[in-house]
């Protein structure tokens, strides 16, 4: 395998110089003229069939020697040849003087346009094209935007670099004149190869013979083109493969747009029936498991759930005991009940009308009421503020008009509309605890008052001065 | 062309007399800096022309503290990470790295100029020892952790940690020097890991400590790790510039190539926009959160004067030298690695002078329990002074006397197994 010779000396098989490659079947590699086919150098796939001359491919014995071939070949004046070896050869790019790729630059620009891109997607969707007003925050901000563009920039970077690769390698390309050579399969193992191309302009069967072989080549032999173009196709399986699977990713888009397109009265699509249908118990359900019929197994009989008793009807429930009938508290409760809803140090204690019960009320009401009825209490929150400029319309009560339902609703009912919701407000039993609603009814209180405050209420001291 | 190469037999690769030298000039910046510092610190008045009790002095202090601490950090996690992932190209800098590391003893002595105050009473640089904070609720349950005694007992044993750490690993590349023995560089391997486990969480608690409790209230997961991440850029950057001094004074100059020069400005680049992610991160995750107790640490920076310190921070200590040292050729050629180089570590001190300063401002303007917002924004000042650059240059001194002390015998591991490799680097 050493004795250059010993391949250029092969006695050649019959060239037959039939077929040779019609000129569809030529790549970028031999986008030339022709040389005479088959000259006289065995390939060693010995099928006797060879193509035109590709080039001659010369083997070294180490990438040190590899190395000072290239350098040789190119001050040579060739262009057209490549190195090919198992790993990769540092230095060898200077020395086959190949200029640094641009891919750089390009996955850069890539990014760039993935960066700028992502951008002006948020801002086409968020802030142009479809706008939503989410508690008044601003819909384009740049702080918010910065993660998906950084996203976006990474991603068309890494796709740039990716496909970038590709495209400057001249890929995909199923097939090349080297691979015909048997003393090639080495390059994968300790082989190290120049081919140099009779495309090259330089190009002279002897001379650039005599060229690697000074270099110091162990092996040199002549490399041919398959002379059947159908080998130089992308096998067809594959193709199919390809085409198929670019297909059937179309299949979403299409039913996406059908179904935009067309009307239909049948149920949709569960793509995940086990998440849509999930085989667990609500509480409003139907069971056949239990002799009820019901999945809901209720309360059991003569048990009270730990923190139910209630039995405080004014301080759970707004209500005023009495043999005729209960009726709303004109008032508030007595007494904080000795139970876990109440915070410690109240429990047990007298129900006092005090500053902390009225700034607990404040805080509680600027959670929970003021999105609908406002700090002030006029029901002109956010809610119906934006529902408004959207050109809809929501009404929030005014708490504290004076000829409206809430100054005169007794304390009890007011609690009870808190706990239960009215109209289109819901209950807040389940955010609230009693106690806060009762702070809460003493802040309403309190602002009925202010807002309604008469001259007399200022103390006698101050009238003078705002008369 | 080959895979390794022999230490050039011209090298001199003996730091001879340059380490002194270092340390010469460390100290008389100590000397000079220091006690002009001390003047300049004295005679400082808050903003109301108040007497500020040595306040901005100590501030400076911490914050140019914190740059030189990052220094030595930095350089011991290159050290760690080259035993951890068996690096070759790092082999012909790792000792200049180890002399940097070896400047922990003297760092962690100059931090005793505001650990000891603390300790002894001081109540005005850091708010958690001042009697207020007890009266607020959101400072008060840190007090256990946040006490002069604790503090102090946590400085000591972070120093101690770095210490040991930077020393065993320093001691036994010096011994692999002596006896060429393959197996330091494996129990050194062994080391790395845990190593780099115990240095991370050091790091961190180093930074939550020192920096973030400043703003006792105030707190972020990942304010240790972008401390880290900033100084690895200013770390990495004041390694080029101590190889390119050796070089100056005809040391290891067929060693040290371009090569290597290129791998510093990659862990110059690769930190910036890692710093730039985590600190974004912060903010993000703050900005967005939209809690009060957290977004008034930025509402600070982000309004008033300190906007567009923030803002030179963005466009000088991110998007400029990102986009610049991108290319392979900025880091390439020398002297414009050398300019990047420069301006990262004057944009890292300002980094830390954007984590410090503001509180100094917040606490002379504003009332600490109301927020540091209570006064007007009109009034916090950014307001740089002499005495921020003089204490600055005097802890450089501290640094170069302590990098001085670690730069004596050999500057380049010659019977490390990987020194042909790290000779040969080659980028592809």
């Amino acid at each position: 395998m050493s004795d250059p010779t010993e391949t250029s000396e092969k006695p050649a098989t019959p060239a037959t110089p039939a077929a040779p490659a019609t000129p569809a079947a030529h790549d970028a590699h031999d986008d030339h003229d022709t040389p005479p086919p088959g000259d006289g150098d065995g390939n060693g796939n010995g099928n006797g069939q060879d193509g035109a001359l590709y080039g001659i491919l010369a083997q070294y014995d180490t990438p040190g020697e590899l190395l000072e071939a290239a350098r040789k070949v190119k001050d040579a004046g060739y262009s057209e040849f490549d190195c090919y070896s198992p790993f990769p050869v540092h230095g060898i790019d200077p020395a086959m003087g190949i200029k640094r790729t641009i891919l750089p630059l390009v996955i850069f620009c890539g990014g760039f346009v993935g960066a700028t891109g992502g951008l002006l997607l948020q801002w086409y969707c968020n802030a142009y094209q479809w706008g939503w007003n989410i508690s008044g925050k601003p819909t384009w901000s740049i702080p918010a935007n910065i993660p998906i563009a950084y996203e976006c920039g990474i991603l068309i970077a890494v796709l740039t670099s990716f496909f970038g690769v590709w495209a400057f390698n001249k890929l995909p390309q199923v097939w090349h004149p080297l691979f015909r050579s048997d003393r090639f399969a080495r390059v994968t193992d300790d082989g190290f190869f120049i081919g140099i191309e009779a495309a090259d302009k330089r190009f002279d069967a002897e001379k650039t013979k005599a060229l690697l072989e000074g270099a110091g080549a162990i092996a040199i032999e002549n490399v041919h083109f398959d002379p059947d173009p159908a080998n130089k196709q992308m096998p067809k399986w594959i193709m199919g493969i390809i085409i198929a699977s670019t297909a059937f990713a179309l299949v979403p888009f299409a039913i996406a747009a059908k179904a935009r397109n067309t009307k239909s009265s049948e149920p949709h699509w569960n793509i995940f029936p086990d998440m849509d249908y999930q085989p667990k118990a609500k509480s409003d359900q139907a069971d056949d498991l239990f002799p009820d019929g019901r999945e809901n197994r209720g309360e059991i009989a003569n048990t009270v759930p730990r923190g139910w008793l209630e039995a405080d009807e004014t301080f759970y429930h707004g209500l005023e005991h009495a043999d005729a009938g209960d009726s709303w508290t004109t008032g508030f409760p007595k007494q904080y009940p000795d139970s876990s809803a109440v915070p410690p140090d109240l429990r047990g204690q007298p129900f006092a009308i005090d500053m902390r019960l009225l700034k607990r009320g404040q805080n509680r009401f600027n959670i929970y009421c003021t999105p609908c009825h406002g700090y002030d209490a006029h029901g002109q929150g956010m809610v119906p503020t934006r529902v408004r400029s959207e050109g809809g319309n929501w009404d929030a009560r005014n708490l504290v008009d004076p000829s409206g339902p809430v100054v005169q609703m007794p304390n009890g009912q007011l609690f009870n509309t808190i706990s239960n919701g009215y109209a289109k407000m819901m209950g807040y039993a389940a955010q609230i605890p009693p106690w806060d609603r009762w702070a809460i009814v003493a802040y309403v209180r309190t602002l009925e008052r202010a807002q309604n405050a008469s001259h007399d209420d200022v103390p006698a001291a101050d009238q003078g001065s705002i008369k | 062309m080959s895979l390794t190469k022999n230490l050039h037999p011209d090298e001199k690769y003996k730091a001879g007399k340059l380490g002194t030298q270092m340390t010469l000039v460390g100290l008389g910046l100590i000397a000079g800096m220091g006690i002009l510092s001390l003047i300049l610190g004295a005679v400082h008045k808050g903003p109301g022309g108040e007497d500020d009790h040595f306040k901005r002095f100590l501030y400076a202090y911490v914050t140019s503290w914190a740059w030189i601490a990052s220094l030595s950090i930095g350089m011991l996690w290159l050290v760690l990470l080259h035993h951890l992932t068996r690096s070759r190209w790092s082999t012909v800098v790792r000792r200049i790295a180890e002399s940097m590391t070896g400047a922990f003893p003297i760092i962690w002595l100059a931090g005793l100029g505001f650990v000891l105050p603390v300790l002894f009473g001081y109540k005005d640089l850091y708010y958690w020892a001042a009697p207020d904070a007890a009266k607020d609720p959101a400072i008060a349950h840190k007090l256990g952790w946040l006490s002069p005694g604790m503090f102090t007992m946590r400085y000591v044993i972070y120093g101690a940690i770095y210490i040991g750490i930077s020393t065993y690993f320093s001691k036994k590349s010096r011994e692999q020097d002596e006896s060429g023995d393959p197996k330091i560089s494996i129990s050194l391997r062994r080391a790395s890991g845990p190593g780099m486990i115990l240095f991370s969480i050091t790091t961190c608690a180093l930074a939550f400590d020192v920096l973030m409790s400043l703003a006792p209230k105030w707190y972020s997961t990942i304010y240790g790790v972008m401390f880290w991440g900033s100084g690895e850029i200013a770390a990495f950057a004041a390694l080029g510039l101590i190889v390119l001094w050796l070089q100056r004074n005809g040391r290891l100059v067929h060693s040290i190539n371009e090569e290597h020069y290129h791998d510093i400005g990659k862990w110059m680049f690769s930190f910036t926009f890692f710093w730039a992610y985590t600190a974004f991160s912060q903010f993000m995750l703050q900005w967005y959160g939209n809690m009060p107790d957290e977004t008034v640490w930025y509402k600070y920076r982000m309004f008033g004067d300190w906007q567009w310190v923030s803002i030179a921070i963005l466009v000088g200590y991110w998007a400029f030298p990102f986009v610049f040292l991108m290319s392979r050729w900025t880091k390439r050629i020398v002297p414009s690695l050398v300019f990047f180089a420069v301006w990262q570590l004057v944009f890292h001190w300002l980094d830390m002078y954007w984590d410090t300063m503001p509180q100094y401002d917040w606490t002379m303007v504003g009332n600490h329990n109301a927020g540091p917002l209570a006064g007007p924004i009109a009034l916090h000042h950014v307001g740089f002074t002499a005495v921020d650059i003089t204490v600055w240059l005097a802890l450089i001194g501290f640094f170069l006397v302590g990098t001085g002390r670690g730069l004596k015998g050999n500057l380049i591991p010659v019977k490390d197994p990987t020194l042909g490799m790290s000779l040969a680097h080659e980028q592809l």
